[in-house]
């Protein structure tokens, strides 16, 4: 009985000072870049073609604190899915060691793979009804491309994060972050594979930081 | 030891590859343009084949060459665009040695191009003209250097057979005996490659079920010259259809029939006197199955063919392979192909039946790796008997490096 009690204030401890600490916020707005247009499905020896839209997938940026913080006991499983040919969504910043499920939710097959060095898979082809959805466990930081092995067109990604503290921008590029501990970081804010921008911050408790990343 | 040393070569290669990789995702970004709101949307796209074959002669297939080692490097152009959600235009341009494997010069052309209508959203009803893949069978949708497991196509799609589309034999012995004495080329298969004839088709799905009927002007044997509209107009048309059932993802069988007449303008002069090249035709009748569940595709597809040859008669033959393709790895995949083709019988008019080209087998081989999404190397071995006729084997050894952009 002792030891359970042990066992449950050293789960609790760890995470009390960051609960009770964490007020602080930044709030601020990334430059994006221009939305590319959808892209051109080639449907050269399908003998059944459907309509041929594909929405565009407006630019989204990931805004996270960078630091050394602590890996939670679990973490809530995402979900990656296929729906009208396109990855919804088409952008998904995730935790270290967060588990993602891929569902099909188109009638067709879809063969999800990735080559990233931080995360190698090929999730084979599977029907809409497969259970249990296939799923991949990210441990490793650094940024997964989705693809499909059917669908040249089709582009995903899934940036695995070291912190718990990121959020997406909408489309317009606003941000909010809250829940922040105080203290010196770096702030930063992934435009692109190959844009990443960064900001030190000084965060003190009960304070909105504004930051612009132009 | 060895293992190790191999083990570093492809690691380092996939490190190398990975900086590629990245200057052709933002290739793949440059080349696509849109206009109008996104209502036209362009995309330009390709692939960089580079092959080398080892053989003997003969050489196999249809495969071109009188030097045992062949190295045929192929620039492949993809155009597809998509004008609102209905029409959709692609074409496909090559500069190679030929469109088979030869050792001929470099040579550009045209090889697909087509416009597709596409009425309702739902895909019950589409249209397409132009110059493109036929709709018969289930090897068309893999035939590209890309998704192809093999770097060769199955067995009935490049066996040449005694058939001649140029030419007449004037005899049953001059048709048997036709091709120990002429060129490869001067012969056909039942089914020339994709068969890229001109032409228009219809096709769509209507719940399980899915259909395509195509009006060509060249039938399945035409060799790639027959294909042209400039060269071969619609007097004399191929029609072909394929009827297919999907109950689920994973299985997807298939009906095929064509039929038309085989033979070029240039053969008229040596037809039996009274008739003209109408009169002689390739009827087929194919059947596909394929299979996919998590790593494992198979694919398999039968035929039968009859050929209407002046002065013979009916020279039947029947064709079949058999096709298992596994992911190992993410990156590493294995296949392999069995591949038959049997000849009826005919009379060589002096009381004796052979066949009219020699039985054989062939089972292919094939491994790849992709060193990224837009790299890949195949290797593949094929051994080639025949069970009739002169007996000859052929081994043949294949390399393929692709850079598709």
């Amino acid at each position: 009985m002792r030891l359970r009690g042990l066992l449950w204030l050293n789960a609790v401890f760890p995470i009390l000072p960051v609960a009770l600490l964490a007020s602080a916020a930044v709030e601020g707005r990334v430059e994006l870049p221009k939305s590319l247009s959808a892209p051109v499905q080639a449907k050269r020896y399908q003998i059944v073609t459907k309509g041929g839209v594909l929405s565009t997938q407006p630019p989204l940026a990931v805004v996270y604190l960078e630091g050394s913080f602590p890996q939670p006991a679990s973490l809530q499983t995402k979900q990656v899915a296929q729906k009208d040919l396109t990855f919804v969504p088409s952008l998904l910043p995730v935790r270290v060691g967060t588990k993602v499920q891929f569902p099909n939710l188109d009638d067709t097959y879809h063969n999800i793979f990735s080559y990233s060095p931080a995360k190698r898979f090929d999730l084979g082809r599977y029907r809409t009804d497969e259970r249990p959805i296939p799923t991949q466990v990210f441990d490793k930081p650094g940024l997964i491309i989705l693809r499909c092995d059917i669908h040249e067109h089709m582009r995903g990604l899934i940036l695995v994060l070291s912190t718990p503290y990121f959020v997406m921008t909408d489309t317009t590029g606003h941000f909010r972050l809250e829940g922040l501990p105080a203290g010196r970081y770096i702030l930063k804010a992934w435009i692109d594979s190959r844009t990443t921008r960064e900001r030190p911050v000084e965060l003190k408790n009960g304070e909105t930081f504004h930051v612009d990343f132009p | 030891m060895k293992l190790h040393a191999f083990s570093l070569c492809m690691l380092a290669c996939t490190a190398c590859a990975f900086d590629v990789d990245d200057f052709l995702d933002r290739l793949d970004t440059a080349l696509s343009i849109s206009a109008f709101h996104d209502n036209l949307r362009v995309r330009l796209s390709g692939t960089l084949d580079l092959e080398i074959y080892q053989f003997e002669q003969p050489a196999p297939g249809l495969i071109d060459s009188n030097i045992d080692t062949l190295f045929n490097p192929r620039l492949t152009l993809f155009l597809d665009a998509q004008i609102g959600s209905q029409i959709y235009f692609f074409a496909q341009s090559r500069l190679d040695r030929r469109f088979d494997p030869s050792d001929h010069g470099a040579q550009v052309r045209l090889d697909e191009y087509a416009l597709r209508v596409t009425p309702w959203e739902d895909g019950r009803f589409t249209v397409q003209i132009g110059k493109f893949a036929t709709v018969v069978g289930n090897w068309v949708p893999r035939h590209l250097s890309w998704d192809n497991p093999f770097i060769n196509g199955p067995l009935v799609y490049e066996n040449v057979t005694a058939i001649q589309d140029k030419y007449a034999a004037f005899s049953p012995l001059e048709f048997l005996y036709g091709p120990y004495y002429e060129g490869k080329y001067a012969f056909n298969p039942v089914i020339w490659g994709p068969s890229y004839a001109s032409g228009i088709s219809v096709s769509g799905q209507l719940g399980k079920f899915d259909y395509a009927v195509e009006m060509k002007n060249a039938s399945l044997s035409s060799r790639p010259e027959s294909w042209y509209v400039t060269e071969n107009g619609f007097e004399n048309p191929t029609f072909s259809g394929r009827f297919g059932f999907r109950p689920n993802e994973a299985w997807n069988f298939g009906l095929s029939a064509s039929e038309g007449p085989y033979f070029r303008r240039e053969a008229e002069p040596t037809l039996p006197p009274g008739r003209d090249i109408d009169d002689y035709r390739e009827f087929v009748l194919g059947q596909d199955v394929s299979f996919a569940w998590r790593h494992l595709q198979l694919w398999a597809e039968f035929y039968e063919a009859r050929f209407e040859v002046p002065r013979v008669g009916n020279a039947d033959t029947f064709a079949y392979y058999i096709e298992a393709k596994y992911k190992f790895t993410p990156q590493l995949f294995g296949a392999i192909r069995w591949n038959q083709q049997l000849f009826s019988t005919i009379s060589d008019g002096y009381g004796h039946n052979v066949n009219w080209s020699p039985d054989l087998g062939r089972i292919d081989i094939a491994a790849a790796y992709r060193f990224t999404p837009h790299m890949q190397l195949k290797l593949q071995y094929g051994f080639q008997h025949e069970t009739t006729g002169p007996g000859e084997d052929n081994h043949l050894f294949a390399a393929q490096f692709t850079i598709r952009f």
